[in-house]
């Protein structure tokens, strides 16, 4: 092995602010609260820290481990440490090269609705008005405002997803911004990534602290707060708690993706890196934490405001059919007023009856949402209503797009690390190789533009890389633990580091966590036989909602194409491999070694 | 004498009260909503405010209308409620016993709606006319979208940086030929010493070894 004159970080700060840039991304801010709710509050915090020490860390270790070791991308270390199963490594660039493909997407949504916010008028926050200036637009007005603007305006979404239209203009120079911006940060490589984390890193967490702030003096943001914290233990009975605890800190950490293999490849020899996975994996469930708490005050802000409007709506229902003097009805005493009025008058109560929606704190509390739904409606929603409004708009979407960048860099590195190792492309500078990749996905980006996009951003979103990860860590755990033994992995180790990992590294790796591995796998292999076909929520624009509709069938070959076609390089590549080393030596009849 | 201006006076009056009934075919109901609008500053609804009422309708009619001289009698109000809710019709000034055409009244409001809502300190959702929706404001659409405005700007400033990134890359080539033509014998050291500027990490074209 000569000396590679291979880029590195200028100090270890810059890794781990890489790390946690890419780690800490759009999920912690819109999955875990969503799962905080719908698993018992405080009470799954429980699952998802006995994961994140079961599962979580010593995956990271090792991912970090491998990187640093072989100074070279997922393709080449995984090469290195078993010629046959260099496919691990080509499964994690597929999978990267689809989630590159989606996810700028969203930083360019998060574009398009910063760029939005200049405006004196949230174009959220009111119904654009029809074509006769009578009132607002019906789409509007059966929805919301701010589903309105999200499914009209920014995606000016079709009804299904085998309903076509051309490519939205706004839409597609987002993403171009998105894709420039990218190239801009990764353009030389790990010099510039280097400098560019510290902001993206670090930005985010100022304004989740000025949200905090922010939050806690919203009115009506106690009751979020409370109804998160209330823990719920009977949940933790519930095998889905933990299921999605495990799925929740597996993917949070971006393990499988090659990227930790690649940031890491780009380390000193001697790194110190189980201090960094340490450090990196516990911040990233801290901030998971923190930004559910600032997401539960918001959330108890928007649920009271709802519920004071439905008061105020009811109140004025009953002022204009009974014609009662202005103050005598308030908001306090709207329900008493309600039973007063159906006994004395249950004739024209009864005509009005059908108006009266029912105000319940509780259940506007317990609309749980989660991803894009929460990030560009929800919490839009509940920016409408802040003062000064236009101020938090800016700041909350220029986070989403610095959390959405920060994981965007960690993906493309994954993906221009390994095609840098090969030696047919190392004579291309690094600007131009990485500027290919960059145009290359934005030309197959600008698919997810058009008016069906929304649809097949879902469709990519969840089959895309769920099961191939899995799949790709199991492979990765069982090949380090049991093909390349562990007690080759602990020599290594002690090389790079000066000590041998302890007796709790070593268990997890052999032990724990494949065994863990393999049961979410097979319980997501359950949940798609016996889940029947796959559905989308397509918006319907008459009724102003979603409506669960099932995928046609060029969809669910597709979803089905996503699947195999990741996991299947394994094998694939093994083949190849198997093939070559055969033609090398057709005469030798014993085993090839 | 007396006795007769009186009873003409009152069969007047009842007449004109059997013009105007909730429900009347050429009349239309008015909602207030005071307290919602003005909160604290609210006033109370009393006589002289119905008067102020019936006084503005009138000018609605004869400036709007046909440019009859209609006067505050020919504005009948009846039914109020303490939700501050009543119905008016409107007579004609030649005859008291006819009723206005219905639309004559509504186009006579629509055009002088704000007029109407600032002599009450109110807006279109608080003084409602039941039946004649409110004519709402276009809104103001500038020449160039805003959002456009901001996305020119950052598109300006990234594109700006890329350019000067590959720039500064190209320039960094040239002088690492220039310096690697002028040495003979080509050792790197040598070059990354002379070349402040340069990056001896940035060598690209070095060949990663085996896979």
């Amino acid at each position: 092995m000569g000396k590679e004159a291979r880029q590195n970080w200028d100090n270890p700060v810059q890794f781990v602010l890489a790390c946690v840039s890419y780690a800490v991304g759009l999920g912690n801010v819109w999955r875990f609260p969503y799962l905080c709710q719908m698993h018992g509050g405080g009470g799954f915090l429980i699952p998802y820290l006995i994961m994140l020490v079961l599962e979580g860390i010593p995956l990271f270790y090792m991912e970090l481990a491998i990187g640093q070791k072989m100074s070279l991308g997922s393709i080449g270390a995984w090469t290195a440490i078993n010629p046959y199963l260099g496919g691990i490594g080509v499964a994690s660039v597929v999978t990267s090269m689809y989630l590159c493909l989606y996810y700028n997407i969203i930083n360019a949504w998060s574009f398009w609705y910063l760029f939005h916010s200049f405006q004196s008028v949230l174009p959220w926050a009111e119904c654009p008005l029809n074509s006769n200036r009578t009132g607002p637009i019906e789409e509007c007005e059966t929805g919301t405002s701010t589903e309105y603007f999200f499914y009209r305006e920014t995606l000016n979404i079709s009804s299904s997803i085998e309903e076509n239209g051309g490519i939205h203009m706004g839409q597609a120079l987002c993403l171009l911004l998105a894709w420039v911006i990218t190239y801009l940060f990764i353009a030389r490589g790990v010099k510039s990534t280097g400098k560019v984390v510290y902001f993206t890193a670090i930005f985010p967490y100022v304004v989740l602290f000025i949200y905090l702030i922010r939050g806690f003096t919203l009115h009506g943001a106690f009751n979020g707060v409370a109804y998160m914290f209330t823990p719920k233990l009977e949940q933790l009975a519930n095998p889905t708690t933990w299921i999605n605890a495990a799925t929740q800190i597996f993917f949070s950490l971006g393990l499988g993706f090659g990227t930790l293999i690649a940031f890491a490849s780009y380390n000193q020899y001697n790194n110190n890196f189980e201090r960094q996975a340490i450090i990196v994996s516990f911040i990233n469930c801290g901030t998971s934490i923190f930004a559910s708490v600032v997401t539960f005050s918001i959330y108890g802000f928007k649920a009271t405001v709802n519920y004071e409007n439905c008061l105020e709506r009811t109140r004025l229902l009953l002022l204009n059919t009974f014609n009662l003097a202005e103050d005598s009805v308030s908001m306090d005493n709207v329900f008493e007023w309600i039973e007063k009025l159906n006994t004395t008058y249950p004739q024209q109560f009864a005509e009005i009856a059908h108006k009266l929606e029912g105000c319940d704190l509780e259940s506007e509390l317990d609309t749980a949402v989660e991803g894009t739904g929460l990030a560009f409606i929800v919490y839009s929603e509940a920016i409408m209503n802040m003062p000064v409004s236009q101020l938090w708009s800016v700041l909350y979407f220029l986070m989403l797009l610095l959390l959405g960048m920060g994981s965007m860099l960690g993906n493309i590195m994954a993906i221009i690390t390994p095609l840098r190792d090969f030696k047919l492309l190392s004579h291309i500078s690094d600007e131009l190789l990485n500027g290919l990749v960059c145009v290359f996905c934005l030309l197959l980006g600008l698919g997810f533009t058009t008016t069906s996009g929304n649809y097949w951003f879902t469709m990519f979103n969840d089959y895309g890389a769920n099961f191939s990860l899995l799949f790709v860590v199991l492979a990765e755990v069982i090949t380090v633990s049991y093909i390349y033994g562990i007690k080759r992995f602990e020599k290594d180790i002690e090389d790079m580091l000066g000590h041998r990992p302890n007796w709790y590294w070593k268990i997890m790796w052999a032990g724990v966590s494949p065994l863990l591995l393999i049961t979410l796998f097979i319980v997501y292999i359950v949940n798609y036989i016996q889940g029947g076909t796959p559905t989308y929520q397509a918006w319907n624009k008459e009724l102003g909602k979603s409506v669960v509709t099932e995928y046609p069938v060029f969809g669910q070959l597709f979803i089905a194409l996503l699947l195999v076609s990741s996991v299947s390089c394994v094998p694939l590549t093994a083949l190849y491999v198997y093939c070559r080393e055969r033609k090398r030596r057709p005469a030798h009849t014993g085993s090839p070694e | 004498m007396l006795w007769k201006v009186l009873l003409l006076l009152g069969l007047s009056s009842a007449w004109a009260q059997k013009l105007c009934s909730p429900g009347a075919s050429d009349g239309y109901k008015v909602r207030l909503s005071i307290n919602s609008a003005l909160g604290d500053q609210a006033y109370v609804w009393n006589e002289n405010e119905m008067f102020l009422f019936r006084a503005t309708l009138a000018f609605a009619m004869r400036t709007y209308s046909d440019g009859q001289e209609y006067d505050v009698a020919n504005v009948v109000v009846c039914d109020e409620t303490p939700r501050v809710s009543f119905w008016f019709v409107v007579t004609s000034p030649l005859d008291a016993s006819l009723l206005v055409d219905k639309r004559r009244v509504e186009e006579a409001v629509r055009k002088s709606r704000s007029r109407i809502n600032s002599a009450f300190l109110l807006t279109d959702d608080t003084l409602e006319f039941i039946g004649i929706p409110p004519t709402l404001e276009a809104p103001v659409a500038p020449d160039t979208p805003p959002w456009l405005i901001a996305f020119g700007v950052v598109m300006g400033g990234v594109g700006a940086g890329i350019v000067v990134l590959l720039v500064s890359s190209v320039v960094q080539k040239i002088r690492k030929k220039r310096d690697g033509e002028e040495e003979t014998g080509g050792k790197t050291e040598n070059e990354a010493a002379s070349d402040a500027i340069y990056n001896m990490s940035f060598s690209d074209d070095e060949p990663v070894t085996q896979m």
